[in-house]
């Protein structure tokens, strides 16, 4: 191939490049990324619950479950089924559900146990079906990020129990997988 | 400062760079939902920084850096992510689905056909020579500025940029994309 060719070809490629399409963030995700950098920025630094890296983000396009009604400030009463948030994955592709916890108090030492029906995997604990964590809790919301695995098409309900001396509260998400 | 001004303050200095911070942190991941995520957890990181970031010259520099280190940090796990996107790729869904056309919708079409053909030959390419060629010939970065951000001397960033747009060449010749 003589060199006007290339030349001319390599202008073309010039010119599709500065055509190909500049991607453009979805309408108020600036807002959200802002709102929760700054909300999220001030948490991490008095609390450190929230794990650093992209596994705990709290970023648009993730899943926000605000789950459950105040922690501590009403009883334990059952879900209603109606209530109950579902969100569906696709077969072995991760998915991050935050989990949104309300208290009405700041606690030390409260145990929280996710429990996970067959096929569904948390990011990290592979084969565990159950996994407890002690935290403390900063009045208000808490974020609690979970990076969900579907190894099969199965689905279930994944259990989030909070406790606290002889106080507990139990969410429910449903999970189907495409 | 007060959380408030603290807030204020930060607004003021991210701001202005958002856009192309986002479009960085889609070169970087080639994907919306990793970009957003990418993009949240530097704003994150940046305003626990508060305090360097507002003593900084040029804050969108710094951002981009820090940007780049967070995705350097993080490859392994977005690697794994990309093994779906690449295969994504050669779905007839995929692709770019619009640009800005001209009134002659005969050429608009050749010409989505084009940039599709160059979609798919861009996902052929190494990460760097990807990220390179989108950054200078689409992003419109300066040598230098590529240097600064992958802290790679700038006769390498050139020589990358050869090589991209070569390999590019070569793909588009195969495929009978050039007019």
């Amino acid at each position: 191939m003589n060199n006007s060719n290339l030349e001319r070809q390599d202008q073309e490629i010039l010119e599709l490049l500065k055509d190909y399409p500049m991607p453009t963030a979805n309408a108020g995700f600036y807002e959200q990324a802002l709102a929760r950098a700054t909300h999220e920025g001030s948490r991490r630094q008095r609390n450190r619950w929230v794990m650093t890296g992209f596994g705990s983000a709290i970023a648009a396009g993730l899943v926000l479950w605000f789950v459950g009604a105040t922690f501590l400030a009403t009883p334990n009463l059952p879900q209603p089924e109606a209530s109950i948030p579902g969100i569906t994955m696709t077969l072995e592709e991760p998915r991050t559900v935050n989990l949104v916890f309300a208290s009405a108090a700041a606690l030390e030492a409260a145990t929280l146990t996710v429990t996970l029906p067959d096929g569904i995997e948390l990011a990290g604990f592979p084969g565990q079906r159950e996994i407890t964590w002690q935290t403390s809790l900063v009045e208000g919301r808490n974020f609690l990020p979970l990076e969900l695995i579907a190894l099969s098409s199965a689905g279930g309900e994944v259990l989030a129990r909070l406790e606290h001396d002889d106080r507990n509260r139990t969410f429910r998400i449903r999970v189907a997988v495409s | 400062m007060s959380s408030q001004a603290n807030k204020q303050a930060f607004e003021t200095l991210v701001r202005p760079h958002f856009d192309r911070l986002y479009r960085l942190a889609f070169r970087l991941t080639g994907r919306t939902a990793d970009a957003e995520d990418l993009f949240q957890e530097l704003l994150i990181k940046a305003y626990g920084k508060l305090d360097d970031l507002v003593a900084i010259e040029e804050p969108g520099s710094w951002l981009s850096r820090v940007m780049y280190n967070l995705f350097i940090d993080e490859r392994r796990r977005f690697a794994r992510r990309r093994m779906h996107t690449v295969e994504e790729g050669f779905l007839p869904v995929d692709g770019i689905e619009g640009f800005a056309g001209t009134e002659n919708p005969e050429q608009d079409q050749r010409r989505l056909e084009q940039l599709n053909q160059l979609d798919l030959a861009l996902k052929q390419l190494s990460d760097e020579h990807r990220l390179i060629v989108l950054l200078h010939d689409t992003e419109g970065y300066k040598l230098e500025e590529i240097h600064a951000l992958m802290e790679i001397p700038v006769g390498t960033v050139k020589s990358r940029l050869h090589r991209a747009r070569a390999r590019l060449r070569e793909i588009l010749t195969e495929t009978g994309t050039f007019s």
